[in-house]
């Protein structure tokens, strides 16, 4: 499936780059050369990968330290800890950054297997806030402490 | 000698309180993120780099340079204590170490881990402090093809050597030098593959990239397939009497002397990285090791201390080409080279008479930090030890915050933070299905570059194709390519045959 992804992204990069504008000053190699090369590099690699998937050879799986590699892939936990930092993203500029980063450490260990919750939510809490004053208030990063902690002065960025 | 005075003047710089407090910083976030399984020393950069933008220059690079150094003592650490292996550098030591650990012997072989990362390293810094200068004086007369030629070098063989599959590696090397070419371009200022978002002109941020893709992509593929349950750590005799003893130094010494002497030259060579360099020292160890052969593969001292002396001594090596050429032969090279531009400074054979103290004292910070980590791992093993507990939960909870930390403070905007969770799943999927990372950070670092000398050499030529291999040098790296290649792929081939 990466395979055709990557075909695909090859053939959608030689076309594109066909579009590219090349200003007249250019005489020789011009910003349309490299992109050529790339896309067809793209496709190259796509095509001899769906061959070789085609012919039962397919990947090997990373492994690591944490990867059991005889239980089967579970996408609900992907698909929910991708959805834990979208939520963080959009929680960051009504909450503030502390809360909205409690939310996703607390969110994520859940997912992964944290009990009880409130001891992963309250963790979460403490983080947020102790990275708050060490980067914000410390050193300088203009974090947004959000409505609740507007107030406080050595958590503003 | 005037090298060395500036080498006094490096020390003279890093012994100063405040830096060597940094330093110490640095080996200790190094060794922590060693030691914990998921996360090298790449993606402990790739997160600092946007928190310490407000750090001055010096003070960043020594902080790095420790967590670089730190990486690969801590995984010694977690490849001994741990059942199975930490980072890929320190595989085979998972071999013998392992093994010794479960006989009792973890304090052994922890020590001659680290007694033998720091003689190495030691040994390898003062090589690189001798060979940089020589090698950036000889680079400055190199020519643009000589550069696109050493990039040529640098693509294909971390393309076909850093994973397990050379097209798979190649896809990722393109789809790096796609994203690489995301913005515009630096030559006609034209505005390539930004869909026409504001945004995407710029290019997209590596950092975002490198996050997502170590950090993110590991924590949702061990996500997808986590091991549950507590972990299994052998447990270390205390009290350092038990550390080595008479024997285990005499069997010692010899191995982190041929390790420093294998891993140095690997290193500074395009050729795969640290792996090959312990894999040699590997099998030297095991071919010198004559009447005790029959040890290796149930708790060798020998096959500890060679192998991670090689390590070290690699990743000294890889600094050589990575000061004087500007080119990045590992993940972890990338990023630092990455952090070098953030704080407008281009590594290349002139960085060393333009930065000259800030090469120095990274030079020299590095002799530091190996007397550090040595004094700091072997009594502190029980403080690693409880680092290796963190239950993984909040292991990985902890790595995703801190990624999303990492790319919302490159602008504070939040739609960095939504780039990273894509790219994450782009790192997922690609490890799901066998695809190299490392790769892909090399290829978006180094294309842009590429593509300039490219262009630079073709307009001096006038398009003539030919200029590109006019040169000795040029055509020399061409035919380097080829053998390289042959001889990376038989090594892992060797590799493979003997894990297996």
């Amino acid at each position: 499936m990466l395979a055709l992804a990557t075909t695909a992204l090859g053939a959608y990069v030689l076309v594109a780059a066909g579009s590219i504008t090349v200003p007249g000053s250019t005489n020789t190699l011009g910003p349309r050369a490299f992109p050529y090369l790339v896309g067809g590099m793209l496709v190259a690699a796509g095509v001899v990968l769906t061959v070789l998937i085609l012919s039962g050879r397919a990947g090997e799986e990373e492994g690591g330290e944490d990867v059991d590699p005889t239980v089967r892939t579970d996408w609900l936990t992907v698909v929910l800890l991708v959805v834990t930092l979208v939520v963080h993203v959009f929680a960051i500029n009504v909450v503030g950054w502390p809360f909205a980063a409690a939310l996703l450490f607390a969110g994520a260990a859940v997912i992964l297997g944290a009990r009880p919750w409130w001891r992963a939510a309250l963790v979460g809490l403490v983080l947020g806030l102790v990275i708050q004053v060490i980067f914000g208030g410390l050193l300088g990063l203009s974090l947004p402490a959000g409505p609740l902690l507007e107030g406080v002065p050595f958590l503003r960025g | 000698m005037d090298n060395f005075s500036a080498l006094i003047d490096g020390f003279a710089t890093v012994l100063h309180p405040m830096y060597l407090l940094y330093a110490l910083f640095g080996v200790f976030i190094g060794t922590a993120v060693g030691v914990l399984p998921g996360i090298g020393p790449a993606m402990a950069i790739a997160l600092l780099l946007p928190l310490t933008y407000t750090l001055e220059p010096t003070a960043a690079i020594i902080l790095f340079a420790g967590i670089y150094y730190g990486g690969m003592y801590g995984g010694s650490t977690t490849s001994i204590l741990l059942n199975t292996p930490g980072e890929s550098a320190s595989i085979v030591t998972a071999i013998e170490g392992n093994k010794m650990a479960r006989a009792g012997r973890g304090a052994a072989a922890l020590a001659t881990a680290a007694i033998g990362s720091f003689v190495a390293g030691s040994l390898a810094t003062v090589a690189l402090t001798f060979l940089a200068p020589v090698i950036a004086r000889w680079a400055v007369q190199l020519g643009e093809p000589d550069y696109f030629a050493l990039m040529v070098v640098a693509f294909v063989t971390v393309g076909a050597l850093l994973g397990s599959s050379v097209p798979r590696g190649i896809a990722a090397l393109a789809l790096g030098l796609f994203l690489g070419l995301v913005g515009t371009d630096t030559l006609t200022g034209q505005q390539r593959f930004t869909f026409g978002v504001l945004n995407l002109a710029d290019g997209i941020d590596v950092v975002i990239v490198a996050v997502g893709l170590f950090a993110v992509g590991e924590a949702l593929y061990v996500g997808s397939r986590m091991r549950h349950g507590p972990v299994r750590i052998i447990p270390v005799e205390k009290g350092w009497r038990t550390w080595m003893k008479r024997d285990d130094w005499r069997r010692s010494w010899k191995p982190w002397l041929r390790g420093a002497a294998i891993g140095f030259p690997v290193g500074t060579i395009p050729a795969g990285g640290a792996d090959v360099a312990t894999f040699l020292s590997y099998a030297a160890e095991r071919r010198l090791a004559g009447p005790r052969r029959k040890q290796f593969g149930r708790g060798a001292i020998e096959g500890v201390a060679g192998p991670e002396a090689a390590n070290n001594a690699a990743s000294s090596g890889v600094l050589v080409p990575l000061l004087t050429l500007g080119l990045p032969t590992t993940a972890t090279a990338a990023i630092i080279i990455v952090a070098f531009q953030s704080y407008g400074i281009q590594p290349g054979p002139l960085l060393l008479q333009s930065e000259s103290a800030l090469v120095w004292a990274l030079i020299a910070s590095l002799y530091i930090g190996n007397l550090m980590l040595v004094v700091l791992n072997l009594p502190l093993v029980g403080m690693w030890v409880k680092v290796l507990r963190i239950p993984r939960h909040y292991l990985y909870a902890g790595i995703l915050l801190f990624g999303a930390l990492g790319s919302y403070a490159l602008n504070f905007s939040p739609v960095d933070v939504l780039l990273l969770a894509l790219i994450g799943l782009a790192g997922f999927f690609m490890r799901r299905y066998g695809y190299p990372v490392a790769p892909l950070v090399v290829g978006m670092i180094l294309g842009p570059m590429a593509e300039d000398r490219l262009r630079r050499s073709l307009a001096i030529s006038q398009g003539d194709l030919t200029y590109l291999v006019s040169s000795p040098f040029a055509a020399t790296a061409y035919v380097a390519i080829v053998v390289l290649l042959v001889v990376g792929l038989w090594l892992k081939r060797r590799e493979r045959a003997e894990e297996a």
